[in-house]
């Protein structure tokens, strides 16, 4: 594309230390595959613990498989949660940018990188995942983008959660040292059977260990020490002999390690786990003195390290980011984080609050920018980086300087991760409007640190207009935000596909004395729509006359037809119970259905309308 | 092959265009750039034909450890788990190898192409987004042979099944059938309260000022001079005079569209005889224009034109997005041949990509595919089944490449190496893009038109070995009713781990006769009805545990396999149908009692935990059929709302109770009354009702006595 004659914009980086870009498509992201990532971790590692805040953003291949699956308006914190949550567990990262960043009164100081990923199952046991779905529109508009596919796959970084680490430990069956935990300092009564085993273990391992010292073994012929090994069971770990003492309970676990520390000035005890958890086998190692023993125990040392850093892959990255305990600014945090969590810390919970509190572990600030926007002022359909920046330029004076200082970028193809820094320069942006910036370099973050904090951990609001859809099918709304108690809410499905908004109300207007007074309808979808009353009370009425016998008149015609209404606890179970469906009216249907034959039916229903009545929801006005 | 490996990388490296050098196979690569042409050609060597062997590379196999095959997979079962595989995953390679026997040169002329394809949402359907499942092992096993996924998605061929067609051309009719008035309906409701602000009535008066203007002159004109109005042009060019289907109208530019809402009422408001149409412009941008009308009825004849025109539009477009499809229907309607190689999902993907939703039991998928695809033979089976093949092969894997290289040695090492002709070979050239070869280097394994290929020359050389003289062969003769093949035609396995073979053209299932010595049936013969799924249960237990669990309560006979389905799910198998009820009862009133006796139960180290469910092999059918894919087993079972315990089963032979029965279980899935319902049901139903109940007091009592005497 840069013509030959001219200086390539990454020629002229290499020679200045620091540049200042303004054209996003010339900001130097450090791109990091597989073959550039382990030299780049103490690079990344420094920038992180200097920096004030990082910035995070997610390729993903896809978001949600239908439109009612989209976080939209009508959600509850919880029912948004468990739609990130759907999307979190099905789809993949395949490049996670990362940024830290300084903010130096209006000047930003990024150091962006875009990691390419890969689920690589590296250890042949099914992780970090089986099988992830790719929506197609997301690969198109990537291979837009020139995102190269190949690189991806064949050099991607691949990563285990937190979770998995755990579980592979146990089944990789890799020697462990005996920390002091494991021994159990507490010696129970020994029984008869149990003085019985440790004698025989212990003389089994005497004459090991004898015939190990025994300097005339290295005279004997390959067969005889062949034929040795056999009958005594030593084998090699490394190049030290040892002996495995195969155990059947955790108890036989604990009496050969309180045998063995008769031993502890040559015999190095370590635990082979089961596969299935619990231990396999205690495996006796001899060391021939003290200083090997201590050779012994650092070898182990690395060699774990070395596993754990090999199996970890992208989560090292992650595990420095939560270990810096920096403010996170992200851009769609609910989504990311469902992504973060899900794939780098363990399989989401439940539900919102756990995992609010499971991921504050991890990262105790996140921030939003959308959330921030919003102090600012009706910010409508910004769901697009670019945009909203130009929409502030347009506002407000706040330029942002960006500084994005050498980082010498040997791969020369297609840069991605432009998303991360522009976060950073909106973050910028928004911290110099709302005046959250430390106005001179010195002034203590905990300054800082409070301005920001009011900000931290929200992931989900309820005036989101940042969550609003663009699509057209909200047409029609106008912009007045009203919230709107859930019980007003009301399902309708069953009516003739592809149908409006607008017809659907004038069909609903004249059929029952309910829509007498003031309501509104939208689509949700083109099998179901959404009518909230303006009344309390009516949309209880409603649901009962559509239940009874009495329904009578046009309204008697439309069910007759095939028209079903539901509350908003319906909707709610169809999200918990999972009901994906492509379409919002058979996950409706099917909850009524899977909800009729349930005993404890009424006292459910109860339960939520008392947990509904508390929740508001945000719809545009009537 | 292992040695020739760096030169193949190199070539997929560095040519990623259809290229072919001498050193390399020669293969047509087909993109989204060339597929016009390659349609073309194909269709003519698809026609003079004897034979087409196809493959096909696949993003995925199995969507979960425990939908992989299995030796206790019924006929139904192995059906549904290939029905999952191919709705999740997507065929993202398809190799057809058209083979053509020429008898001036005696030898097999065959054209390899290599078909990239991905499905794009080309059209503006509603509904669900496309999506497919990846398999993280199939993914990187691809990217091991050098797959080019960059091909595939940048510029692979998308396409469009028969069933998506039909819906879009269904949903084009009836958007232009209603359309009529609807739209000026809704649209005045919405719009008229627009016009309250001021700077809103200021504009439609300038509007309506304006097109007066207009009018008046074209009116003018009509009556008497020719010329344009000038007065009118220069207004920034957002009026712009055109004809619009031989009528005088005004092209609006640059206006945003609550001004175009505000002009569209102003039109209606004011002007009987002005129309306002938004059409689609040759760029596929939309134009608006308002066009003079003489009458009503000229209105009218001018939007039936408009919307004639927008409707074939609209086919076109879908027309133009069947794409690879075209292969498809004409490898159907031709009705030639088809050769695969172990190919019953490579079908099922077909079948579910290219015509529509796969049918929901096997033998409805098998007759509508003998309509498609009439005449099928599978090398594998070939290989197989047939005494002189099995000679041939030596006793080795009927593997592709394998069975390539063993068959086809001298195609296999390329033409130049020196001929082995220790055995009647068939010869075979490649001939792509009108440039014939005999001499090449192996292609790379795993590549659909290469895999496609190394097929059919299997396929060549194994009916030379068969008897079959091309020679004699007419060309008219389709191949597939030649004698000595005859008894393979339309053979299938279903599934290969259980050597069950299916008939397409009959529907019979078989199992395998003949090549039963090389695999030897390491299980007795397998009754589904005997068979029990328990699944979480504690983590540490092993099919031996759970075997000795049983047995301890059974007998050591009672059991006669226990098989690991993943790491949460075992099936069960008993030595009497009738044990599987015995268990299950067991286990629902141990569930139920969670007294000390039951602890001390031998059943209570596998109850450990309380998560242990079992049911019988009708319900493990049930999950399979289910469409969501969790990981672990019990996970799924989970998923697909599963909350009871145990699923008791109804005496084996009373088929007519089994219905009734099975209806009241399908409205009981809660646990909590379910459980209840069906005790009482059994009463109900059942005659010897307290057989079941009996028989497990019966199994703990003696239990009992052996436990008091023991102590």
């Amino acid at each position: 594309m840069v013509p030959k004659f001219k200086p390539s914009p990454l020629r002229i980086r290499s020679f200045c230390t620091k540049t200042v870009q303004q054209n996003p498509h010339h900001w130097p992201i450090k791109q990091i595959t597989k073959t550039n990532f382990n030299e780049s971790l103490s690079e990344i590692k420094n920038h992180i613990s200097s920096s004030d805040f990082i910035a995070v953003s997610l390729q993903n291949t896809g978001s949600f498989s239908s439109p009612w699956h989209r976080v939209s308006t009508f959600d509850t914190p919880e029912t948004a949660y468990l739609k990130a949550k759907f999307a979190a567990e099905r789809f993949q990262i395949l490049q996670f940018a990362i940024c830290p960043f300084k903010l130096q009164a209006s000047k930003v100081i990024a150091y962006p990188y875009n990691f390419h990923l890969f689920p690589r199952d590296e250890l042949k046991m099914g992780m970090p995942s089986y099988s992830f779905t790719c929506q197609t529109s997301y690969l198109t508009a990537m291979a837009k983008e020139g995102f190269d596919f190949n690189t991806c796959i064949y050099d991607g970084i691949s990563y285990l959660s937190e979770a998995q680490e755990s579980t592979v430990k146990v089944r990789m069956g890799n020697p462990m040292a005996v920390d002091h935990a494991t021994k159990s300092s507490s010696s129970p009564a020994l029984s008869v059977a149990d003085t019985v085993f440790i004698e025989r273990v212990r003389s089994r391992v005497k004459h090991w260990k004898n015939a190990c010292t025994d300097s005339d073994i290295k005279t004997e012929a390959a067969l005889v020490t062949s034929l040795r090994k056999i009958v005594l069971g030593g084998e090699q770990f490394g190049s030290r002999p040892s002996m495995t003492i195969d155990v059947c309970s955790e108890r036989q676990v604990q009496l050969v390690l309180k045998m063995l520390e008769d031993f502890s000035d040559v015999l190095v005890p370590l635990i082979i786990p089961a596969k299935g958890g619990g231990t396999q086998a205690v495996r006796a190692v001899l060391t021939s003195s003290d200083e090997d023993k201590h050779l012994l125990k650092r070898e182990l040392q690395t060699f774990e390290f070395e596993q754990n850093k090999r199996v970890r892959g992208f989560r090292e990255v992650i595990d420095l980011i939560s270990a810096s305990q920096k403010p996170i600014v992200a851009h769609n945090s609910l989504n990311d984080f469902t992504f973060i969590h899900s794939k780098f810390l363990a399989p989401l919970p439940p539900n919102m609050n756990e995992f609010i509190c499971s991921l504050r572990l991890a990262f105790p600030q996140v921030i939003d920018v959308n959330y921030l926007l919003k102090d600012i002022g009706p910010v409508k359909k910004m769901t697009n980086i670019s945009a909203t920046i130009a929409y502030l330029k347009n506002r407000f004076f706040a330029p942002i300087e960006m500084e994005i200082p050498n980082q010498a970028n040997e791969n020369e193809g297609k840069i991605h991760g432009h998303n991360v820094v522009k976060i950073c320069q909106l973050f910028g942006k928004l911290c110099s409007i709302l005046k959250i910036t430390p106005d001179a370099i010195e002034s203590s973050d905990d300054f800082l640190a409070s301005a920001i904090n009011r900000y931290a951990n929200i992931f989900y609001s309820l005036p989101g207009s940042s969550q609003e859809p663009t699509n057209e099918e909200i047409r029609g709304w106008t912009n007045d935000k009203r919230k709107v108690s859930c019980e007003d809410v009301v399902f309708l499905w069953g009516f003739r596909e592809r149908i409006s908004a607008g017809i659907l109300k004038n069909m609903l207007q004249g059929s029952h004395e309910v829509f007498a007074e003031a309501f509104n309808v939208r689509m949700v979808d083109r099998s179901c729509a959404i009518v909230v009353f303006g009344k309390p009370g009516l949309s209880n009425t409603f649901k009962n006359v559509m239940n009874s016998k009495e329904v009578s008149g046009p309204l008697r015609e439309m069910v007759s037809d095939g028209l079903k209404a539901a509350g908003y606890e319906t909707y709610q179970r169809v999200c918990s119970s999972g009901l994906w469906e492509s379409a919002l009216a058979d996950a409706l249907d099917k909850a009524l259905a899977s909800h009729n034959c349930l005993s404890e039916a009424a006292y459910e229903t109860k339960q939520s309308e008392i947990y509904l009545s508390n929740e508001l929801i945000n719809l545009a006005e009537l | 092959m292992k040695k020739r490996w760096p030169i193949t990388i190199l070539y997929r490296a560095f040519s990623s265009s259809t290229t072919s050098t001498t050193a390399s196979f020669p293969l047509k690569h087909v993109k989204k750039s060339n597929f016009d042409s390659a349609l073309s050609s194909l269709r003519h060597h698809v026609q003079a034909a004897d034979f087409v062997a196809i493959d096909l590379e696949m993003t995925g196999i199995t969507s979960a450890p425990w939908r992989d095959s299995f030796e206790f997979d019924r006929f139904d079962v192995r059906y549904l788990k290939v029905k999952d595989s191919a709705e999740k995953f997507a065929v993202i390679q398809f190799g057809v190898s058209p083979f053509r026997w020429d008898p001036l040169k005696q030898s097999f002329i065959t054209h390899p192409h290599n078909f990239f394809i991905f499905q794009r949402q080309e059209l503006p359907l509603d509904g669900a987004a496309y999506e497919f499942l990846c398999q993280t092992t199939s993914m990187d096993f691809l990217a091991k042979y050098q797959f080019d996924f960059n091909a595939c998605i940048h510029e692979g061929v998308s396409y469009l099944s028969r069933e998506q067609e039909d819906k879009a051309l269904k949903h084009v009719n009836s958007t232009y059938e209603d359309e009529s008035l609807d739209s000026w309906h809704s649209l005045k409701e919405i719009r008229d309260t627009h016009l309250f602000n001021i700077p809103d009535i200021l504009f439609a008066e300038r509007m309506k000022d304006r097109l007066s203007e207009w009018l008046g002159g074209l009116l003018r004109n009509r009556d008497g001079g020719s010329e344009v109005q000038p007065s009118f042009n220069d207004s920034k060019q957002q009026f712009e005079t055109i004809f619009f289907k031989m009528r005088p109208a005004i092209s609006l530019n640059g206006f945003t569209s609550h001004q175009l809402l505000l002009i569209q009422l102003v039109v209606r408001k004011h002007f009987k005889d002005l129309a306002y149409l938004r059409v689609s412009g040759e760029n596929s941008c939309s134009q608006n224009v308002i066009v003079y009308i003489e009458s009503e009825s000229d209105k009218k004849m001018l939007m039936k034109e408009v919307k004639d025109e927008q409707k074939i539009d609209a086919e076109m477009s879908i027309k133009a997005s069947i794409g690879f499809r075209h292969v498809i229907d004409l490898l159907s309607s031709e009705k030639k041949l088809i050769v695969g190689h172990n190919c019953f999902l490579d079908i099922a993907h077909i079948y579910s990509k290219f015509f529509g939703p796969l049918p929901l039991t096997a033998e409805e998928f098998i007759s509508s595919v003998n309509k498609y695809f009439p005449h099928i033979i599978d090398t594998k089976i070939l290989l197989n089944s047939n005494s002189i093949l099995q000679q041939r092969m030596k006793k080795s894997s009927t593997s592709l490449s394998k069975a390539f290289s063993v068959l086809c040695p001298q195609i296999a090492l390329g033409s130049k190496s020196t001929h082995l002709a220790l055995q009647p070979s068939v010869k075979v050239e490649v001939e792509v893009d009108d440039i014939r070869s005999s001499n090449w280097n192996s292609g790379v394994k795993h590549e659909a038109g290469y895999d496609a290929f190394m097929t059919g020359c299997v396929f060549a050389q194994a009916c030379s070995h068969l008897g079959i003289d091309f020679k004699q062969q007419s060309s008219s003769e389709n191949l597939a009713h030649n004698e000595k093949l005859r008894e393979h035609v339309n053979l299938l396995y279903l599934s290969w781990t259980n050597g069950e073979i299916i008939n397409l053209s009959t529907g019979n299932r078989t199992s395998e006769s003949l090549a039963s010595n090389k695999r030897k049936n390491h299980y007795p013969k397998i009754l589904f009805e005997c068979i029990v799924i328990v699944w979480g249960f504690p983590s540490h237990l092993k099919a031996w545990d759970i075997r000795e669990c049983i047995s301890k309560v059974y007998g050591p006979t009672s059991v006669i396999s226990v098989y690991h389905v993943d790491e949460t799910a075992v099936f069960v198998q008993f030595s009497r149908a009738e044990m599987v009820s015995k268990f299950l009862d067991l286990k629902g009133s141990l569930d139920r009692n969670n007294d000390p006796i039951s602890v001390l139960h031998p059943l209570a180290k596998l109850l450990e935990g309380g998560n242990t469910c079992a049911a019988s092999y009708e319900t493990y059918k049930e999950i399979c059929s289910s469409t969501v894919s969790k990981v672990l087993f019990a996970d799924q079972a989970k998923a697909v709302g599963i909350k009871w315990k145990t699923k008791l089963v109804e005496s084996s032979d009373k088929t007519k109770e089994h219905e009734s029965l099975r209806k009241v279980k399908a409205v009981n899935s809660d646990p909590s009354c379910g459980e209840r319902t069906k005790n009482k049901n059994f009463d109900d139903v059942s005659n010897d009702s307290s057989y079941s109940q009996l028989s497990s007091d019966e199994i703990i009592d003696s239990f009992y006595t052996r436990e008091a005497k023991q102590i």
